[in-house]
């Protein structure tokens, strides 16, 4: 029963970042068509700015402010200096291929990612460091007996859940949350409607840049940082907005709780070399049985 | 009919002539060059023509049929588990077991195409990349057949007395170039062949538009298998002959290579058979060429350590801005510039 607990609880925490990371994801593949395989790279760079300044003397809460700063600012950049020339190539034989214009921006994302990397080798000499959270990771205690669920776990959740709410109110009720769904769903007649496509498009990058990069900083605390530490949240963020459905964004929230769930009674009642072998089987499973996804609309291919 | 349009004539290459030609050419090149070199570079050069062939099943992928794949590297592990295994278990002998590489991860693409022709850009990209992360864990997981983080060790073995007597001294270095270029000689061939003829307009079809390559009776599902099973086989045969340099285990096909595979194709060209050759080129030397200029700078070693990946990097994003078809792209430019 205890582990079955802790596996629950610490799936429900891991689920909160997964979800995040899916929801950075699904963000840009709905506004822009472009899965962004560097967004883990850009986290993994802000999350070391905030340690660079909490080792400078600087306050936890601080640091986080200004990785989460840097994490839309980095997305911002990513859209304009790159994503945004590349799709409006109309002239080049090369992109003017149906297949290779999703390609194409793949393998620009997997560029930024190569020199993110090498630039926080750069920087940081690569090394491998802790990083601190706010809230000890120690088990709650009530009386004598301990709970399965740490303060840590408590603490993530609790944040995780702030942010969904806040996504949430920003997508339904204010003006440049409907006109990000407007122009996801169909650019065209948003722009007719006197919207500036390209700028909430932009905005779309920043707002999952900004998830991404809390979803670092929640990370880390366990899993320590390095440059290639979050290349697992990549493929499970994946992972989860595919099971999810890679255009609703309340399926990419649930699929990365499934999945942390998974991952998580993987590792207490199998062993934790399991993981990787358990996220493919699942993502098979999920492209074969329902490749639209849990919630997903079923893709209409567009001639 | 006096002076009438004459009908269109398909040409229809015969497969050998041209092809044929530049898979020797390709071979005495490497054979020529490698006189020139010293022992490392020598070795580097077969890391060249060994990757080549991972680098050609990109370009029959992306480039040919638009597919794109971030776990060649996976694939390339699986024909290295399966030609080690082959030699350490059964005993078979290393020719073999290359060639029964080439079989097994085709049946691998096999299976992997059943999957990916349902898929299509970031979910084949996604899928694939999971692939590359979890294969070699699977060589962890089954730790007694495996040999887990260990793994088997393999090698090219000594060349025999008859090439000796021919050749004269034949030292380790020269005699894995030997092993491996007849390979990469074939591979061109079949590549040049494949995109030259019926199965390559087939797969630029569905690359270029699926719908209209379905109206003209292309059945899209199936092409889709047929080239992941003939890339798959060009990766797998590569993945062996890169695991006989000494090792076959999870820490020599990371996932790193499936992406620095996709970085050759793509900075030389992805069309093209020249720019796969001049982008692995750059991928193998460039490190070098690097580490040589910043000796003459003084650079702290922190930095040097990754300035190659940050080149490689920059010139990705450079290369995927300003000029997407690659270095093969921009020559043709150039030509087409001149004649105009």
């Amino acid at each position: 029963m205890t582990s079955f607990l802790t596996a629950f609880f610490s799936g429900t925490a891991q689920g909160a970042i997964y979800a995040l990371v899916s929801l950075g994801l699904v963000l840009v593949w709905r506004g822009a068509g472009v899965v962004n395989f560097a967004q883990m790279g850009q986290a993994m760079f802000t999350t070391y700015i905030a340690s660079q300044l909490i080792q400078h003397g600087y306050s936890y809460w601080s640091a986080f402010i200004v990785a989460l700063v840097c994490g839309a600012a980095l997305g911002a950049i990513v859209d304009l200096g790159l994503m945004r020339p590349l799709t409006s190539r109309k002239n080049s034989k090369l992109l003017n291929s149906q297949s290779m214009r999703t390609t194409i921006p793949v393998i620009a994302s997997l560029g930024i990612l190569g020199v993110l990397k090498a630039l926080a080798g750069i920087f940081w000499a690569g090394e491998e460091r802790g990083f601190p959270s706010p809230v000890a990771p120690n088990a709650i205690k009530i009386g004598q007996t301990n709970l399965a669920i740490t303060g840590f776990d408590l603490f993530v959740i609790g944040v995780v859940f702030l942010t969904l709410v806040l996504t949430t109110i920003f997508f339904t009720r204010t003006g440049m949350g409907l006109a990000m769904r407007a122009s996801a769903l169909n650019p065209e007649v948003t722009r007719l409607s006197g919207i500036k496509v390209g700028s909430v498009r932009t905005l779309g990058w920043a707002i999952s840049g900004t998830a991404s990069s809390l979803a670092g900083l929640l990370v880390t605390p366990r899993t320590n940082l390095s440059p290639n530490t979050l290349d697992l949240l990549l493929i499970v963020g994946f992972t989860a907005a595919v099971v999810g459905g890679l255009s609703s964004l309340m399926g990419c929230v649930l699929g990365g709780f499934i999945l942390g769930y998974v991952i998580s009674f993987v590792n207490v009642y199998s062993a934790p070399e399991n993981v990787f072998i358990a996220i493919l089987i699942f993502l098979l499973l999920a492209l074969f049985i329902r490749p639209q996804g849990i919630l997903g609309s079923k893709e209409v291919r567009r001639v | 009919m006096s002076k009438g349009i004459k009908p269109v004539r398909l040409k229809y290459k015969v497969i050998g002539g041209r092809s044929t030609l530049l898979s020797v050419a390709l071979f005495l090149f490497f054979i020529l060059l490698s006189k020139q070199f010293d022992a490392y570079n020598q070795s580097q050069l077969t890391n060249i023509a060994t990757l080549l062939i991972a680098v050609f099943s990109i370009t029959l992928l992306t480039g040919a049929s638009g597919q794109i794949s971030l776990g060649q590297g996976a694939i390339m592990a699986v024909g290295g588990y399966g030609s080690a295994l082959l030699v350490t278990r059964l005993g078979l002998s290393m020719w073999l077991a290359f060639v029964l590489a080439i079989f097994i991860s085709a049946l691998f693409g096999l299976f992997l195409g059943l999957a990916a022709a349902r898929l299509s850009g970031p979910y084949l990209a996604g899928t694939t990349l999971v692939m590359a992360l979890a294969i070699p864990s699977i060589a962890v997981r089954f730790e007694s057949f495996f040999s887990g983080d260990v793994g088997l060790s393999v090698d090219y073995g000594t060349p025999p007395t008859w090439l000796s007597n021919l050749l004269g001294e034949i030292s380790i270095e020269q005699w894995s170039l030997y092993v491996v270029l007849p390979f990469t000689a074939i591979a061109l061939f079949a590549v040049l062949n494949l995109s030259n003829t019926r199965a390559g307009r087939t797969w630029r079809a569905v690359r270029d538009n699926e719908v209209s390559a379905a109206l003209a009776g292309i059945n899209i599902g199936r092409t889709k298998v047929v080239v992941f099973v003939c890339a798959s086989a060009l990766a797998g045969l590569s993945g062996a002959l890169y695991g006989f340099r000494g090792l076959v285990a999870p820490s020599v096909y990371p996932t790193d290579l499936s992406l620095t595979l996709l970085t050759a194709a793509v900075i030389g060209g992805l069309r093209s058979v020249g720019g796969a050759i001049f982008g692995t080129f750059a991928i193998v030397f460039l490190p070098d060429l690097i580490e040589k200029i910043t000796k003459n700078f003084n650079v702290p070693e922190t930095i040097g350590n990754y300035l190659p990946s940050l080149t490689i990097g920059i010139l990705l994003l450079l290369t995927v801005i300003l000029n997407p078809r690659g270095a093969a792209g921009a020559l043709e430019h150039i030509r087409h510039r001149r004649k105009h």
